[in-house]
């Protein structure tokens, strides 16, 4: 593929945003099939449409998932892409990396794959975007002598993923990568043998921010929060109005329970502890004045899903508070729990959000032990229509 | 992940396979009465063993390693 | 065999000293500059980030210039934020102007923090995906040249994010974004009904279709008829059975919904919601799409208060107001008529001309 046959392409190496044409074009220097992808590529750009094909049923050795199967609908001319599938390798909790591993990772896929990679994927996976069939487990073999592992695809247990939490945050309520990384080992075999009705995610956030957006998607979303209250340093508060901060505008009258006054006599910022919903915007906006409280655990929230089948959801509490301290056993059983019940009565690709919604939120509180409280809804029902027991 | 899976029941889970074709981890826990939790760490040491193996149709099937 | 379920590799020993030491320890962080953060620890340590702007499509050789530069200025250490940009940490202040010098020879930005645009998370695209209604990596490389400016800036009232899901599927968190850019198919699947016994098992697909259009030709219960009235181009159906593809390269294009948000500072998390129905796949650059988000962008940018984000200005000035101080118009297809769409009519007459 020369450069006057991707006219189209082309285009994307201008302009001051990074380009991934460049990128494939680095790759295509090596690489057969990576040089097909830029062909490929154009040619959607000309007709407007995608060239690939549906994934048969391709992987490794043991592992139900982890491996996207892909085919390029037009194989004679494009034939270093005939097989071009996808290997979703499990990251690190929040995405730290030695060099020295990362190096091994490019090093392996320079041997078994199209050198193109996703750094990561929406789900948090490292994409190692392209290999043949053949590829496929000695490849995997040679990741996992080095350490790594694949991810989670299909209907199984998805690789979860969680922010940076307490290794660069002061936020963090909660180890969000210890518990990410612990619960991925627990739930090897839910990850890599797809046995339910359709994907499961768990995101694991450390403060209500929620920087991996487990609330928008993650079916079990693990949020980290506090009980008590929040920290003031009043010295550093008036430091932050001394320099010309509109503690006013940016904080008091943002407050969305109105839970905190600035007493210009006194210059000292008043809290009204009930009042405080911890939102962090406060917090966010005076990191050096205020922290969070230090009775702390994780709200856990169910549900959260993209549109399809039956409309997106964002994830609602089931857990308010759960102190969160290793071997995490509680929310290990409840996710138990949630499987049992979702893969004994869900229908073929039903979420479990789409399930209780079709069962009822009574029914499945009552599956997974687990007692109403008001802080599950946002008000009580309005209708008469009750079935009593 | 090995405490607490006995012989005794690895060998059910095998004499149960033996009178099927394929079974989902679920059929197996029901059929000899086990909880669920314990028959897949079974499961997936008997995988580990290599006497069964994964099936892969839309979902996971398990069924006695082909000879 | 060789080793299986090994599990990811323990983040214990990818930490970089100053991080390992000061794990839980952090008391408060500042923004020295777009794109630069510093940490400071109960211990008295300080650590330097810089956020870099990636493309996510990228080389091994990519990988392994950042890794140069990581070896050279952070003990051999990075990381990734959720929305795919490199961080590069380090406790020696004097090290941040030279790997801010080191990544732009890249041709790497810096920035991405505060109320910024941060990269836009996507998805494959016609890059990867068979289901793709438009492509990811291309499109997000025009909207991206046109909104750097604030990426490597701090201008607006509050982070603004962006992302991208080039079907309705939706990988990743999009549906909740302050703009969101979703590929949409306009016409109804094919079906190839010689190849529907190979290729789908019958009830599945049925069972797929999220509003029943899709049934047994009632003169051949081996073939599936699609109801086009009932249709509305999910693609639900082509995932289970690759007999109804329904990707088409006049019908294809692109939405934009607005005011989403996962974050519960201030006010819940909310979905982003219509604005642009449709707008036809234009690829090198989708002039169109981008000048489009861009209006978006600059209309909020002017109005909002400070600290408010899309969907919390669009809710305090009304969607009324949304339509017409960015002259987008309103039409029949911005009323919902799915599951929960009661919830989302006017109920008060409380509204703004």
């Amino acid at each position: 593929m020369a450069d006057q046959d991707t006219p189209l392409i082309n285009e994307l190496e201008k302009g001051p945003w990074p380009s991934y044409v460049k990128e494939i074009k680095r790759a295509a220097k090596k690489n057969a099939a990576a040089k097909d992808l830029l062909g490929v590529q154009e040619q959607s750009f000309k007709d407007r449409i995608t060239h690939w094909k549906h994934g048969g049923i391709v992987g490794v050795t043991g592992y139900g998932g982890g491996v996207i199967g892909r085919y390029v609908d037009m194989p004679e001319e494009f034939p270093n892409l005939e097989m071009f599938h996808t290997m979703r390798v499990n990251h690190p909790s929040g995405w730290f990396y030695t060099t020295e591993a990362l190096r091994k990772v490019c090093d392996i896929w320079e041997k078994y794959g199209s050198g193109m990679t996703n750094f990561h994927g929406s789900t948090g996976d490292i994409i190692l975007l392209g290999t043949s069939t053949q590829n496929l487990q000695p490849c995997f073999d040679e990741l996992a002598e080095n350490g790594f592992d694949l991810g989670g695809s299909g209907s199984a247990l998805r690789t979860p993923s969680a922010c940076v939490g307490p290794a660069r945050c002061e936020y963090a309520c909660i180890d969000t990568l210890d518990i990410c990384n612990n619960l991925t080992h627990e739930f090897q075999d839910e990850m890599h043998r797809p046995r339910w009705p359709y994907k499961f995610k768990i995101k694991v956030s450390g403060c209500c921010n929620d920087g991996v957006a487990a609330i928008a998607r993650a079916d079990l979303s693990i949020i980290g929060t506090w009980k008590d209250t929040l920290r003031i340093d009043q010295e550093e508060v008036r430091n932050y109005v001394k320099n010309g901060f509109d503690i006013k505008g940016i904080v008091i009258d943002k407050c969305p329970t109105k839970a905190l006054d600035w007493d210009e006599k006194k210059k000292e910022l008043v809290l009204r502890a009930e009042d405080c919903v911890r939102c962090m915007h406060c917090i966010n906006k005076m990191p050096k004045a205020l922290r969070p409280g230090l009775d702390r655990g994780a709200t856990l929230l169910i549900g959260a899903k993209a549109p399809i089948v039956k409309g997106a959801y964002l994830s609602w509490v089931l857990v308010p508070f759960m102190k969160m301290e290793p071997p995490y056993d509680e929310v290990k059983t409840l996710l138990r729990n949630i499987w049992e019940w979702w893969d004994e009565n869900g229908r073929t690709r039903e979420r479990v959000a789409e399930l209780i919604e079709r069962l009822g939120l009574k029914a499945f509180l009552k599956a997974v032990g687990i007692k109403p409280v008001p802080q599950m809804v946002y008000k009580p029902r309005a209708n008469p229509y009750v079935f009593f027991e | 992940m090995t405490e607490g899976i006995s012989e005794e029941l690895k060998q059910k889970v095998l004499d149960y396979l033996g009178t099927t074709s394929k079974a989902k981890n679920r059929d197996v826990a029901r059929a000899i009465e086990v909880d669920k939790a314990l028959v897949d760490k079974a499961i997936a040491e008997l995988a580990k063993e290599g006497k069964i193996e994964y099936l892969y149709l839309g979902t996971s099937y398990i069924q006695l390693k082909q000879q | 065999m060789g080793k299986t379920d090994l599990g990811p590799p323990d983040y214990r020993t990818m930490l970089p000293k100053v991080i390992e030491k000061n794990y839980g320890k952090w008391k408060y962080h500042e923004i020295l500059k777009p794109g630069v953060l510093k940490h400071v620890s109960e211990t008295g340590d300080e650590v330097f980030t810089v956020r870099v702007g990636s493309p996510r499509l990228v080389s091994i050789d990519y990988i392994r210039d950042i890794c140069d530069v990581a070896d050279k200025y952070c003990d051999g250490h990075l990381r990734f934020t959720s929305r795919y940009n490199i961080e590069l940490m380090t406790p020696k202040k004097e090290n941040v102007e030279p790997i801010i010098a080191a990544v732009q020879k890249l041709g790497l930005p810096v920035g991405g923090t505060g109320n910024a645009i941060s990269n836009v998370v996507h998805t494959q695209g016609w890059v990867h995906c068979h289901s793709a209604a438009t492509d990811s990596s291309g499109l997000v490389k025009a909207i991206m040249d046109e909104l750097y400016p604030y990426f490597i800036s701090m201008k607006l009232p509050a982070r603004l994010r962006v992302a991208l899901a080039c079907c309705i599927n939706m990988c990743g968190a999009v549906h909740c974004s302050d703009i969101a850019i979703v590929g949409v198919h306009t016409k109804p699947p094919k079906v190839d009904n010689s190849k529907v016994t190979a290729l789908c098992e019958i009830p599945t697909t049925l069972s797929s279709c999220p509003t029943g259009a899709i049934r047994k030709d009632p003169s051949n219960p081996k073939s599936l008829v699609v109801n086009d009235e009932k249709c509305m181009y999910c693609g639900n159906c082509y995932t289970v059975c690759p007999a109804m593809p329904l990707a088409d390269s006049v019908g294809d294009g692109v939405a934009i919904y607005v005011g989403g948000k996962v974050s519960n500072a201030r006010t819940a998390p909310m979905f982003s919601r219509l604005a642009i129905p449709y707008i036809p796949n234009n690829p090198p650059r989708w002039p169109e799409v981008v000048s489009a988000i861009k209006n978006i962008v600059e209309v909020y940018a002017k109005h909002a208060h400070p600290e408010e984000r899309m969907g919390e200005w669009i809710e305090r000035v009304g969607w009324e107001s949304f339509f017409k101080l960015t002259g987008i118009p309103f039409t029949e297809y911005h009323i919902d008529d799915f599951t929960h769409a009661i919830d989302t009519y006017r109920t008060t007459t409380q509204f703004r001309w």
